[in-house]
Order: C-alpha cells, then structure tokens, then sequence
C-alpha cells in the first residue's frame, strides 16, 4: 500500500509542533504499532481515522506516555512524552485535555464530584468556566454520571478538557453518541479553541463527516501502520471519485493521466469508482464521466479496501 | 501524590460513608451476640482497612478510570502511594468513628439507665476500655495484612483477574502451611517445639492483660502495620509501573 505523505512539508515551516511522533513502535501479542510518525502543528485540528484495531487508541496511549514504547519517541508541548509519565509530568499534563469514548470516571460520581476531583488534580482548573459549559449543555451538577446519556456524558468530558487552560486537545471519538445538533456545537467549541494562539486538537474519529466539517488535516492509520497524511482540503477540494463503467475504467487507465501505481479503484456491481487525484484536470480530460466531490470516507475506502492496478 | 491523594478520597467518598454505616450495623449484631461492646472500634477498623483497598481497585475499573486517571497530573508513583494513604487513613478513621461511638454510648449508659439490661452491658470499666484498645490494635494488624496482600495483586491484575486468583493465594498462604504441617506429622515428631510455642504465646497473653502489656502491644501494632503496608507499597510501586493498561 502506498503511503502518501506528500502533504506540504514545509508549508508550516514556521510553525510550532504541539505534537511529534517520530517512528513510533510497540509490539503486542497479535498486533503492533509500525513506525508511526507525524506531527500536529500549532492552530491545527488534526483528524486520525482507521478501522477498529487500526492502532488509533494505541498511538494515543503513547503520545500521552501511557504505554512504554518498545521504539520511537514523541514530544508533546515541546517535551518527551515518556516525562508524562513520571511526576516530574505533572506540569506538563496540565496543559493537555483529554477525552476518551466514555466518560472515564467511575459512575457513582455526580457531575459536582468530577469537578471537585479536577479541582484537586488540576491547578489551572476554572470553575467559572466549567459552569459556562454546565449551563450551556444543560448539564445538571448533580445528577451522577452513571445516569447521563452517552451524548451527555460526553459533553461533560469535553466541559472538563475545557475548563483547564490545556493548550492541547487529545480527544479519542469524542463526538460519537452526540446526536447531530449537540456534534455541531461541539465542533464550534472546537474551532473556538484553535483560535487561540499555541493551541491544536488532535481527535481520532469514526464520524468522518466531522472531520469534513472541521480539521486541517486527516492521517489515516491501518494495521498499525500510517497510510496517509493529507490536508484535508486536498482531499476533499482537489481531490474526486469517478464512477465510471468498466470501459471507462480502461479509457482512464490508458490515458495516464492518474500514474498507474497510483489507480487506486473500487468495484461495485453496478460500476468502478476510482481515486482522482485532480477532478477538476480529469474533467477536463474525461468530461462525460461522472466524477464527485471526494469526502474522507470515500478517501478512507478506497485507500483501505481498494486495488491498485 | 497530594493531587491522587485527594482524587482518591473524592472517589472513595460516598462509599465509605456507606460503608461506616454497614460497618456499625455489624458491630451492633456483635455487640448484642457478644453481650458486651469492646468489639466495635475493631470491627470498623477491619472493615475500613479491607474494604477501602477492595472498593478502590473495583473503582479503578470502572468505566477506565483507572487508565483515565494517568492523563491527569499524577504518576504511578503517585497513585500508588495515594491508594496506601488513603488505607491508612480510612482505618484509622474507621478506629476513630469506634472509639467516639463507644465513648458516647458508655457516657449514655452512665447518664441514663438503660432498659434490658443495656447500662451494664454499656457500663464503663478500665478493663472494657483496654480490652477495646487491644481488639482495635489486633484488628488494624489483621486488617492491615489482608489489604498488605491484595493491593499488589490488585494493582498488577485490576481487580477482576485479581478476584480469580486471591482465594487461591488466601489458600496459599493462610491454609497450606497449616495443613503441612498437620499432616507431614512434623507437630508429633517434636519438630516444632508445640509446648514452648504454647508457653511463649501464654506468657504474652498474660502481659497483653495488664496496661504496660497492652501499650506495648499497641506499639508494636503500629509498627507492624506501617511496615507491612510500607513493604507492599514497595511491591505495588514496582508491579504497577510495568502493568500494561
């Protein structure tokens, strides 16, 4: 599988990498983390996609020094994550909030406990703040955790991440369960808090539609291995999906106007839908075949399940 | 370890309230059955020391908050060492709230006279109070071994796997060597010296019945109980920093 990792290297030359991942490795029983390397940038939110078991929730783990690395190194805000796992660390986590698919708290805790228990761990924690987002998500102080539903139980993970001046947002399918409206407006809360200077959120999702709306860029991950590493306008600007038949197919091919390594194509009973890299040059070129609006999911597929030629 | 001290307190908060009040619900049937009070700062203690390091561990589990709680500002290190705090201090919280309850209950027995028999039952005697002393020392030593012993397994399987595995080692080390020695005929052969271990354990109990006896036992109590949960925080420390979460 060709990994693209052709995105503008130096076009954020300038700016400051909140996250480094350099050849991250890790080896379980059945699976293993290859050489994972990338970086997330000051004022960007970057979107990290892969099946299940794809090695998303275990990067994660080892950006946040979770899990001992058996190769690699990140650096976090500028430092080695493996300091986050020391108490030298404790600094350093102050400026990072996290969110997993749940919320990670045992369920007996009321709404007022979580706060107390960020109140003691964290000393930026803004109360007043986290109020705003309590009376924003209607969110009651004490009804326990164990009796909200998923979508407010997630709401409240990201109160939490918000109310402690981090300056970077981890955020592991943080808005899966909101229901669409609730998914907005978190994404608003998101696009509010990469306004501000030295700040980046880097959120693994499986609502790709999401990333659509809202990252800068989108690494996609497979069997613990990086796939791609785009800016998510290209692929979803210049980028396009032909449906074509299979006489078409051959026409495209033939014409070398997509590299031949780089044909990457999708049959369906009803046709081939194929990788363009440039829709508006292939329309050009091949004007009566349909060719639309690449999404992350149409890139996701065919970078995942489809056949190169 | 201030930071994972308090969050565990947070946590353990409402438990322990429900706790203290099983705790003396326990103590009132034993009392009753006993027909005599001096059970019931021991019963708390126990309690408290083996339920908190139980209670804490199936926490940590519970929607993983126990992975959760390490992307916040504290380290193993810390979390471990707070779990020991937090043992500690809810037992001898737990031998507190038994002291103050039988001191106001001898105090009402003394005021008012109680119906069935309950002002004698209740009554204050220097005997009473020092035998409640050395039952409270005897049950923090007991209370604090039990939680000495899980807590590492809990720290290094989480709390399910390691609920699988402690009645096997309680049958390890509780009841194998007992049986081994019973039945390997070691007792009869004069192996083990029966009557100077009888004789030893006589003369002690017979010091433990005086004052100085039961000082000298709480201190050694004490002593015994911080060592012991200062050596298995040595073994959890170093179990919890290789566990994979």
């Amino acid at each position: 599988m060709t990994i693209a990792t052709d995105r503008a290297q130096n076009a954020a030359i300038d700016a400051t990498s909140l996250i480094e991942a350099r050849g991250l490795t890790k080896h379980y029983n059945g699976f293993s983390l290859h050489d994972v390397s990338f970086t997330v940038e000051e004022g960007e939110i970057v979107g990290f996609v892969g099946k299940n078991g794809a090695g998303k929730s275990t990067t994660i783990k080892a950006l946040l020094g979770l899990i001992a690395l058996d190769g690699g190194a990140a650096d976090i805000l500028g430092h080695d994550a493996a300091t986050l796992a020391r108490p030298s660390g404790a600094a350093l986590k102050e400026r990072i909030g996290v969110v997993f698919d749940t919320v990670s708290m045992p369920g007996h805790l009321t709404v007022s406990d979580v706060a107390s228990m960020y109140a003691r761990a964290f000393r930026t924690w803004d109360q007043r703040q986290f109020q705003t987002y309590l009376d924003r998500f209607d969110l009651p102080a004490r009804k326990a955790i164990k009796d909200l539903s998923r979508g407010m139980g997630m709401k409240l993970s990201l109160a939490c991440a918000l109310s402690h001046d981090a300056c970077l947002l981890v955020l592991d399918e943080a808005t899966a369960g909101l229901d669409p409206m609730a998914r907005d407006e978190v994404l608003d809360l998101l696009r509010a808090f990469v306004a501000e200077p030295g700040r980046a959120v880097f959120m693994s999702s499986h609502i790709t539609t999401d990333l659509d709306k809202i990252a800068d860029r989108v690494i996609g991950i497979d069997g613990g291995r990086i796939i791609f590493d785009r800016y998510k306008d290209e692929i979803t600007d210049t980028m396009g999906v032909a449906r074509c038949r299979v006489a078409e197919f051959e026409a495209i091919a033939a014409s070398g106007i997509i590299p031949e390594h780089e044909l990457r194509y999708l049959r369906h009973d009803y046709g081939i839908d194929v990788l363009v890299p440039d829709r508006f040059a292939f329309a050009e070129n091949f004007p009566n075949v349909p060719c639309d609006r690449m999404t992350i999911d149409d890139y996701l597929t065919l970078t995942l399940k489809g056949g190169v030629r | 370890m201030k930071r994972a001290y308090l969050m565990e307190l947070t946590v353990l908060k409402s438990y322990v309230r429900q706790l203290v009040g099983l705790g003396f619900f326990v103590a009132i049937c034993i009392c009753i059955g006993m027909k005599n009070i001096v059970s019931v700062p021991g019963i708390l203690t126990m309690m408290l020391f083996m339920m908190s390091s139980m209670s804490a561990a199936a926490y940590d589990e519970q929607n993983n908050w126990g992975l959760f709680r390490l992307t916040m500002p504290v380290s193993r290190r810390d979390v471990v060492l707070a779990r020991y705090g937090v043992i500690l201090t809810l037992g001898v919280v737990g031998m507190l709230l038994g002291f103050v309850a039988t001191a106001l209950l001898m105090a009402v027995a003394g005021a008012v006279d109680l119906p069935g028999g309950l002002s004698g039952m209740l009554a204050f005697s220097p005997e009473n109070v020092q035998a409640m002393v050395f039952a409270s020392m005897f049950c923090m030593v007991v209370g604090a071994t039990i939680a000495s012993i899980v807590t590492p397994i809990y720290f290094r399987l989480g709390q399910t796997k390691a609920t699988q595995f402690i009645p096997m080692i309680v049958v390890i080390v509780f009841i194998c060597p007992f049986v081994v020695l019973g039945g390997s005929g070691m007792l009869d052969a004069g192996a083990v010296h029966l009557e100077g271990i009888m004789r030893v354990l006589a003369d002690t109990l017979a010091l433990i019945e005086t004052p100085q006896g039961v000082a000298v036992f709480a201190v050694a109590a004490l002593v015994f109980t911080l060592a012991v949960l200062g050596v298995s925080s040595a073994i959890s420390l170093k179990l919890y920093e290789r566990r994979e979460l």
